[in-house]
């Protein structure tokens, strides 16, 4: 019983960083429609911001995340005004774009801030551990639970309560009809497009301590938020959440059994299997057009 | 009162008015005529700014609009029931009226549903929490003409707004807009095929052919000649 309550938690803790780094790939892909390849580096950005804040400002992780989320996001939001903008009508040209972004700023980075790993050092009041019904958990882990199922919620309300998030959907159906009642279809999706790199900058910050951060670490995040969007289905926030903790839980019980490698192979070929059997993903709103 | 003058308008490359000038006075009611493809749908995606390309000019209460974006634009007061209605489909009843408000001329008012909405269709109350895409085409059509009411318009362009609804709707819906103008003293600007219906409601017309305009005037001046010369299949 022990060791299954042990493997439920592994799996929610794995789940909750893959939603923290897909949350923002799943809302940009979900509206713009962009497929963002640089979202990776959007988290690396954010790592290195935590580390840069850190060892030149002296500001610790959880006061700097705040400024993080608006650093990051006011970069995407300048990628999204001088660049991808103009490129809306040509989907093939933003996926090159976007790995074209990636791959500066690998580069940027590396330049810049060096090549070897940094470490970001984790907040002293969640060293510990905390015991939940006698299962020992890393605290922090916990943390990233909280902000992840947080930051889910809060995307959720912009999105489906908000005037803001009614503008956004609207444009997202027809541009032609909603720019017709007002809606300046280009201000939503620039604000979104910061919205969504703001969250991957702010995962990577958040993962920071557990991971070493390194300028090619994006690469293996974005695989991993292009595998939890397309499982969940796009369009569909639930399901990215439903997909990201689904994986966690599978990824952590094979991982339990064999070893992260052969679990990240089989996690793979389970998601291929469903998509070749669901092409639009395991959730899509179902409604006439 | 809206004033074209020399407008022509592109889809892509290709030239879908050519040269139109025309005029609507406040609290007129211009029905614009013609058989399929000649450009009525083009005119009235010219005023709102939906086209691809326009050269020549659009005056709405003498203010040249022809440039701005489409979302400014239609803050000058312009309602607008596209061709196909338009209705966001994920949308409930509710949230696509709510859209109507957004182009509001004072913006105090966005987000809030009047009553009047419901006078004129009733049905669209039982509806509220319905998705738009799961309505008939009538209460879509409804709807959409609820919709382009909230914006609070001065002018509102409808396309074809009775085709494909059953009889006691259309008298509905022709009632309405004729209330709209009478009453509201809205200007219209209405796409039509039923030349009995351009003639009972509107006061001057404009017969479009391949894009540019064929014949206008005052409606008693539509000749049945005019309609057999210029809308006979
Ligand atoms: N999206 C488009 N791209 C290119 N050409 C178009 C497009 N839509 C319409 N056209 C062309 O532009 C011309 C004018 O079309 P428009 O829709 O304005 O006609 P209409 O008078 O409204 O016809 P109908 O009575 O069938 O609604 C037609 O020749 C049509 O084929
Ligand atoms: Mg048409």
């Amino acid at each position: 019983m022990q060791i299954v309550f042990e493997q439920v938690l592994t799996g929610l803790s794995i789940g909750s960083i893959l939603l923290l780094a897909a949350l923002g790939l799943s809302i940009i892909y979900g509206t713009i429609g962009v497929i963002n390849l640089a979202h990776g580096e959007f988290i690396m950005l954010g790592a290195y911001a935590a580390w840069a804040l850190k060892t030149y400002v002296g500001v610790s992780l959880l006061p700097g995340l705040v400024l993080i989320f608006l650093g990051v996001g006011l970069f995407g939001w300048l990628v999204e005004r001088i660049l991808l903008r103009r490129l809306y009508q040509q989907p093939l040209d933003t996926i090159l774009a976007t790995w074209g972004i990636g791959v500066v700023l690998q580069q940027v980075i590396r330049l810049t801030a060096g090549g070897d790993l940094r470490y970001v050092e984790l907040p002293p009041s969640m060293a510990g551990s905390v015991s939940i019904l006698g299962v020992e958990t890393s605290a922090y882990r916990i943390f990233i639970f909280v902000v992840a199922a947080l930051l889910f919620l809060i995307s959720w309300f912009i999105i489906y309560r908000t005037t803001f998030g009614l503008k956004l959907r609207a444009v997202v159906q027809d541009r032609g009809v909603a720019s017709s009642f007002g809606i300046n279809a280009d201000r939503v999706y620039s604000a979104t497009f910061a919205y969504g790199t703001g969250l991957a900058g702010l995962a990577g910050a958040i993962i920071s301590p557990l991971k070493s951060v390194s300028p090619e670490m994006g690469t293996g995040y974005v695989v991993d938020a292009f595998m939890v969007v397309v499982l969940g289905g796009v369009q569909s926030l639930f399901g990215t959440v439903i997909s990201a903790f689904s994986l966690g839980e599978v990824t952590g019980v094979i991982a339990f059994l064999q070893n992260d490698t052969i679990a990240k192979a089989i996690v793979l070929i389970l998601i291929i299997s469903v998509i070749r059997f669901r092409p639009q993903g395991l959730f899509v709103a179902k409604v006439r057009a | 009162m809206l004033e074209i003058d020399n407008l022509s308008a592109f889809y892509g490359n290709s030239r879908a008015l050519q040269n139109v000038t025309l005029e609507v006075a406040d609290a007129g009611f211009l029905s614009v005529l013609g058989r399929n493809g000649v450009g009525k749908t083009a005119l009235l995606r010219a005023i709102v700014g939906l086209m691809d390309r326009t050269e020549g000019s659009i005056r709405l209460d003498g203010e040249e609009i022809a440039a701005t974006p489409t979302h400014d634009r239609v803050r000058h007061g312009i309602g607008y029931v596209p061709q196909g209605r338009g209705i966001l489909p994920q949308f409930t009843v509710r949230e696509n009226l709510k859209l109507g408000t957004f182009a509001r001329r004072d913006p105090g008012h966005a987000g809030v549903l009047e009553d009047k909405v419901f006078d004129l269709f009733p049905v669209l109350k039982e509806l509220l929490n319905r998705r738009g895409g799961n309505l008939s085409g009538g209460q879509q059509q409804q709807l959409a003409i609820a919709r382009a009411m909230l914006t609070d318009p001065k002018i509102v362009l409808l396309d074809e707004p009775t085709e494909g609804i059953q009889p006691n709707i259309v008298e509905q819906i022709e009632d309405v807009i004729m209330r709209l103008n009478d009453e509201h003293g809205i200007t219209v600007i209405l796409v039509e095929q039923d030349v009995n219906f351009a003639r009972r409601a509107s006061r001057s017309f404009v017969i479009i052919e391949k894009g540019h305009v064929a014949a206008s005037g005052p409606i008693d001046t539509l000749t049945d000649d005019l309609v057999h010369r210029h809308m006979a299949v």
